[in-house]
């Protein structure tokens, strides 16, 4: 994984700020060793190895990162799904390689959340049909960036924004008293990184967006796409981007997929019952904001 | 007085507000860049790389570890002056009261300027996407 972290802190001391960073950096590092989907030795692949033969005792992150990705399983009515991996594993997006129809069914039959037994009691974890996969790719960062955050406090640092790829939590205010200003990327076809649709002023709030253009391939004119639904094993069709603002990251990088699978019409309903905010870009490039944040969102340029 | 004991014992210096980014990836390469507050800005360099950024109109003083040991910095009345410097000519020192341009002291490798250029109205601190 080659994920960009950036941490911003405010701190009367260089040195405070120095160690909280690094502190929090290598708490990254280690949950990022523990959920690698391709790391033999990470703890996600020993759950794998050992699916439909035994539970796997896990480390409290990887334990907590599941029992929440299993939630939002069951609050997005299983369109974000942590066991797409036999599916998502089909698809190279490097290579632009699409895999057949009859080999999609075939594994479509493996992914079910409801298979992933979580056991918090005994800290074990059991996928429950040889030949499932977890793939922790759509929540390890938002998670990561919600234990950052809570590392940065208890070093005694008040305000600050970490960033895991575009998996974003903020806290207290910058020094100028006001908060932490994100930019949400255009989704447009053909945009580039620096891109700004709208902009958002966030404290002790966490954002994550989900787009189709984040990996992707093009093939006979139709772009492939790295959101896959778990229903019909094909990338959803829906969305352009979703963005997601809860207090926890681990949600906001989960519900940011779930939304985007489920398209804007059912996603502003899950959205709306979680209580969560969030802007959704549709396929058209109609934006829809939820009420909550109306007026707080500004656009820099007219969606569409 | 040690340095750090004034710095925790003036008033003024706890009104100041030290910003620092942090930039790393998880594939090992690191850096660092420095985020800009409101204002005009006194940008504080060590080795080519941002370590502190301070509002030019608030009151304190800060010091960076550079090869020789500690440079201090002190910003006062919107001028900023290199108080202390563990170099052997001090050219950086008798440079005095700044309110415009930079101050360099090259034995140490710090680089002090006033950035009037940039305001963060706009500034975006992280994008989503």
């Amino acid at each position: 994984m080659d994920t960009l972290v950036t941490i911003t802190v405010v701190s009367r001391s260089q040195e405070k700020a120095d160690r909280a960073m690094n502190t929090a950096f290598s708490e990254i590092e280690q949950i990022a060793k523990l959920s690698d989907f391709y790391s033999p030795e990470s703890e996600i692949s020993m759950i794998n190895r050992k699916s439909g033969i035994s539970g796997v005792t896990v480390s409290p992150d990887v334990l907590e990162m599941l029992s929440k990705a299993r939630y939002v399983s069951e609050n997005t009515g299983g369109a974000f799904d942590i066991t797409i991996g036999p599916v998502m594993s089909l698809y190279d997006f490097h290579k632009g390689i699409k895999p057949d129809a009859s080999k999609i069914r075939e594994n479509l039959h493996f992914v079910n959340y409801r298979n992933l037994s979580v056991d918090r009691n005994n800290s074990t974890v059991f996928l429950k049909e040889k030949g499932m996969l977890v793939d922790p790719g759509g929540i390890t960062k938002g998670y990561a960036a919600d234990k950052a955050v809570e590392i940065l406090k208890q070093q005694g640092i008040h305000a600050g924004l970490v960033a895991v790829a575009g998996d974003i939590k903020a806290f207290g205010l910058k020094p100028d008293g006001k908060p932490w200003t994100i930019g949400i990327r255009n989704p447009a076809p053909g945009n580039s990184e620096d891109d700004i649709i709208a902009t958002i002023g966030l404290s002790d709030m966490a954002i994550s967006t989900s787009g189709d253009y984040e990996r992707f391939f093009i093939l006979d004119g139709k772009k492939y796409h790295h959101l896959i639904d778990p229903k019909t094993g094909y990338p959803a069709s829906g969305c352009r981007s979703v963005s997601v603002i809860a207090k926890k990251g681990v949600f906001t990088d989960s519900f940011a997929t779930g939304v985007f699978i489920l398209g804007p019409e059912k996603g502003m309903k899950v959205l709306d019952k979680m209580g969560f905010e969030g802007v959704i870009i549709d396929s058209t490039g109609k934006a829809q904001i939820t009420p909550g944040i109306r007026g707080k969102v500004e656009f820099k340029k007219t969606p569409a | 007085m040690s340095l750090r004991k004034l710095l925790h014992s003036t008033t003024i210096a706890d009104k100041v507000l030290f910003s620092l980014l942090l930039l790393l990836s998880l594939s090992g390469i690191f850096l660092i860049k420095a985020f800009v507050p409101e204002g005009h800005t006194v940008v504080i360099e060590l080795d080519n790389k941002p370590v502190y950024l301070l509002p030019l109109d608030k009151d304190g003083i800060v010091s960076v570890d550079g090869p020789l040991g500690k440079t201090t910095v002190e910003i006062k009345d919107n001028s900023v002056r290199i108080q202390d410097s563990p170099c052997r000519n001090k050219l950086c020192v008798r440079q005095g009261w700044i309110k415009t341009g930079a101050l360099v002291c090259l034995p140490n490798r710090v680089v002090v300027t006033i950035d009037r250029g940039r305001e963060t109205g706009n500034t975006i601190d992280a994008v989503t996407g």
